[in-house]
């Protein structure tokens, strides 16, 4: 199968839709549907917004001192665990055509171009505060290794752990060596939410590499879409819609990388999450069943037959039991298929990532 | 029609020019010897120069030398100063082709080919300036139109220009520069090669700019003589306003030449971290932060918090900001050392007075390509701070510090500024490359002596600054003794007196040393 082709003419494949998490997609029945405007547009990032709007300088001040009332306001717990002044900073950084105005000590009615009205503002770090709404939801975007990425509620905020995944790859393929030329091969982000681990490797591999990244959630191939095309990357990269491998069935044994960061945390852990992830990060891309391994396990078993040999995997897991556990039944259930499996850390120190090649 | 002063003037011109390079070939032979004593430890400068000569025996220059000396005895009474201020760069040529057919009329006949790319600015009437620093005109204030004042004092600057940019070591680096980049192997290390031509190229621009200047003044001058001479006091006054132009514009350029650093032009970090004293010493240390931030805004430059450890209280631990602008490290490596403040503590319930200290440390930026470390990735330890629990999909956090360890040397750098991990990754990675690229030179001017204190980081035994709130206000430079007596403008950024008066002592006294 010509890698080329499939990208250019599959671009946004919906074989697969859901309202429900399936408890295992080779049980499900495949719905297929066409976008339709019940899908709306993904959501433009603040920073990104025309500068429509203005305010005076002294005004916008007064926004800024009443913010950091009302952060300093907040409880210890919340306050420990929170950036709110580098957050508030960053608020007005992406509000403003030109932040440095807020550099000077002068308070004045000079006009300042804004890409909101200055009530949003107050709306929105009011939700910030009291609602707990997550600071890239309310900016519209995460700053993730190099890039910007567009996200909005129903597809989850990338970690900066999972930004480790793209430096694994970029070692394995600037290595080279014995497993070929994985640079210029096929590579599959399963349950790519933003599209952020699929735009990092597409952008770190060769010209003839391809990135197919899958979902199960609307919201999330909308927006990985979206960031696609705002990376210029619709050549390289296409996002498909579907369980896991179902979307992939057409390239058994042919992929170079396999890649993913699947729900991990154990659904008695949903309720004590902390308010920005268990009240608005969509449940889909969190729960990982009773022990938090079930999506794990599933993709690690169908790993096997996609990749072909020499080809390379990395999973994101909770920690060190997940980490052992897949490295165990991997060492043992899956002998013959894997080799060379490495557990690798996160920069706090914590047991993070499986990886290792197709025998 | 020629007049007869035209003529007049024309033969004097020519003498006068005879007599130049008559006083240029003695020169060179005095800049050789000079250079080949001072420079004899330096092994590497020695090495080279052997070379360089290819195969002239030192006695031979000594020879050429006093035979030369001899030869121009009765003209060396007329000229004063034995400042060789020129005709260096021809040194080569000279050394390498000339010495053997050292035959006066052989010679001269080659001299003005010899010397013509480096001749020294000199008036119609011989005057050098040199010879009008030695004159030692009167200096009048810049309102009075007097050509001879004005004159004086851009001969002073010039020199003090010359004295500020280290001329005779520039001028032998330079020559050993040329040389190296003359080579033909040169691009066979791309690296050094870069090193090398980009230095060359500096000092070259340098040296072209200081002889523009003393070319500029002597052509005004001799503009006014004529001027004189054909009673045109038009052009006369055109011609002493331009000197007082140019006398307004070197006064400016002295200034610059305070800043002739190799990495001077540099973006810099600035580090403050408080000393012992618990709540009271971080709030100075961040006081002492603020101060700088002010500063360097106040400059234009651009300013960013890289690291920042607050204190429980008030104040900070320490924290890095990256100040981006030229110059800034050149102006903001006057503050390296310790700050102490005396006052009566907000802190102190009892209200008693209480001395604190912040050290304050400065590192350059250097530019990509002249790094003088090369960082292995394996070499590093890279830690996310600030973070704890679970991590991964469990926390939503914004904060993605990260702290950097060079397990080699141990040196650290931490970074927290940024919106994603990796760029505080790639931020840390920038400061930790300065501060090993700063200890780097540490060490080679150890080695070789001759970089000033200042690259030293022992920023704790070197108390600097003391600012006085109680019993009364003050501010006082313990190096150079300049004081203000208002510290709240001080502490809002107003530094620059302080930093032009510690640069102007330190570089007038080190060269007054030379
Ligand atoms: C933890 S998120 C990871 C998102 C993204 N890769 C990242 O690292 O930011 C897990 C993703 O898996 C998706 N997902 C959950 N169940 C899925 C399934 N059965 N098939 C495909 N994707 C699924 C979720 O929608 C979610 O986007």
């Amino acid at each position: 199968m010509n890698l080329t082709s499939l990208v250019r003419t599959s671009h946004i494949t919906r074989t697969f839709t859901h309202s429900i998490k399936p408890i295992s997609s080779s049980s499900s029945v495949s719905l297929s549907h066409t976008p339709t405007s019940l899908n709306p547009k993904p959501k433009t990032p603040l920073y990104l917004k025309p500068p429509i709007y203005t305010t005076s300088l002294s005004s916008l001040k007064k926004f800024q001192k009443w913010a950091k009332t009302l952060s300093s306001s907040v409880n210890a717990s919340f306050k420990d665990s929170s950036n709110l002044h580098q957050e508030l900073n960053w608020l007005l950084q992406d509000s403003l055509q030109n932040p440095n105005i807020l550099q000077t000590h002068e308070e004045n009615d000079n006009l300042v171009a804004l890409r909101l009205k200055l009530d949003d503002l107050y709306d929105l770090w009011t939700q910030r505060i009291e609602k707990r709404r997550p600071f890239q939801y309310i900016v519209g975007c995460e700053h993730w290794r190099d890039l910007i990425l567009s996200v909005e509620e129903g597809v989850l905020i990338p970690r900066p752990e999972t930004e480790l995944i793209v430096d694994l790859v970029n070692d394995v393929i600037k290595g080279g060596g014995e497993n070929g030329d994985l640079g210029n091969g096929l590579w599959v982000d399963l349950g790519t939410g933003s599209g952020a681990i699929a735009i990092g490797i597409g952008r770190v591999l060769g010209d003839l590499g391809r990135v197919v990244g899958v979902d199960l959630s609307d919201v999330a191939v909308r927006v990985a879409s979206y960031n696609v095309e705002r990376y210029n990357l619709q050549d390289k990269i296409s996002i498909k819609q579907g369980s896991w491998f179902e979307p992939l069935s057409e390239f058994k044994g042919q992929v170079a990388g396999l890649v993913s960061n699947p729900p991990y945390i154990p659904s008695g852990h949903i309720d004590g999450l902390q308010p920005e992830v268990g009240r608005h990060e969509p449940i889909l891309a969190l729960d990982g069943g009773d022990d938090g391994m079930s999506d794990l396990l599933h993709i690690c078993n169908g790993a096997a037959s996609m990749l072909k040999s020499g080809g390379f995997l990395a999973f994101e897991t909770n920690g060190e039991d997940h980490c052992r556990f897949l490295f165990d039944h991997m060492e043992t259930i899956h002998k013959e298929s894997f080799c060379n499996l490495k557990i690798v850390p996160d920069f706090a120190g914590i047991q993070r990532f499986v990886t290792g090649f197709r025998s | 029609m020629k007049s007869d002063s035209d003529n007049f003037l024309e033969i004097k011109r020519h003498e006068m020019k005879m007599q130049q390079k008559k006083y240029e070939l003695k020169q060179q032979v005095f800049v050789m010897q000079q250079q080949i004593k001072q420079r004899q430890e330096d092994k590497l400068f020695y090495m080279s120069l052997v070379c360089h000569l290819s195969g002239i025996h030192l006695e031979k220059v000594m020879q050429m030398k006093e035979s030369l000396s001899t030869v121009f005895q009765s003209q060396s009474n007329s000229i004063k100063s034995q400042n060789p201020s020129s005709g260096y760069a021809s040194f080569s040529k000279f050394s390498n082709g000339y010495v053997s057919n050292l035959d006066k009329k052989v010679f001269w006949s080659c001299g003005s080919r010899l010397f013509s790319s480096s001749q020294e600015a000199v008036t119609c009437d011989g005057l050098t300036v040199d010879g009008i620093v030695a004159n030692d005109w009167l200096i009048l204030d810049e309102s009075e139109s007097d050509w001879k004042s004005h004159a004086s004092a851009i001969a002073q600057s010039i020199c003090l220009i010359k004295k500020r940019l280290k001329w005779k070591k520039l001028k032998v680096r330079l020559e050993m520069l040329s040389y190296q980049v003359e080579k033909p192997d040169l691009w066979d290390d791309p690296v050094h090669a870069g090193k090398i031509s980009r230095e060359h190229g500096s000092l070259m621009g340098k040296m072209k700019e200081v002889n523009g200047l003393e070319q500029e003044l002597i052509e005004h001058i001799d503009m006014i003589k004529l001027a004189r001479e054909e009673n045109d006091p038009d052009l006369e006054s055109e011609s002493v306003k331009a000197l007082l132009r140019m006398r307004q514009n070197v006064k400016e350029k002295e200034l610059e030449a305070l800043l002739a650093g190799e990495h001077d032009s540099c973006s810099c970090y600035i580090e403050v971290q408080a000393g012992a004293g618990g709540t009271e010493s971080m709030d100075w240390a961040g006081m002492v932060m603020q101060m700088y931030k002010s500063w360097a805004q106040r400059r234009g430059y651009g300013v960013t918090v890289v690291d920042e450890m607050c204190g429980e209280i008030a104040g900070i631990k320490r924290a890095t900001v990256r100040v981006d602008g030229e110059y800034a490290y050149g102006y903001a490596k006057a503050e390296v050392g310790a700050h102490r403040l005396v006052r009566i503590s907000p802190f102190d319930s009892a209200k008693r007075r209480h001395t604190s200290f912040a050290a304050v440390a400065v590192t350059p930026i250097l530019g990509d390509g002249s790094h003088h470390v090369q960082i292995n990735e394996s070499d590093l330890k890279i830690e996310r701070y600030r973070s704890g629990g679970a991590g991964g999909q469990h926390a939503n956090v914004t904060d993605s510090a990260v702290r950097l360890t060079h397990i080699p040397t141990g040196i650290t750098a931490a970074c927290q500024n940024q919106r994603s991990q990796h760029q505080n990754k790639a931020s840390a990675m920038a400061v930790l490359q300065s501060r090993l690229d700063q200890r780097e030179m540490a060490r080679q001017a150890q080695m070789n002596a001759q970089y000033s204190e200042s690259l030293t980081d022992n920023s704790w035994g070197n108390q600097i600054r003391s600012y006085v709130l109680h019993p009364y206000r003050m501010v006082k430079d313990l190096r150079t003794s300049y004081e203000s007596s208002d510290p709240d403008s001080v502490l809002e950024g107003e530094i620059n007196d302080f930093i032009l008066s510690f640069l102007t002592d330190s570089m007038d006294k080190e060269n007054d040393e030379e």
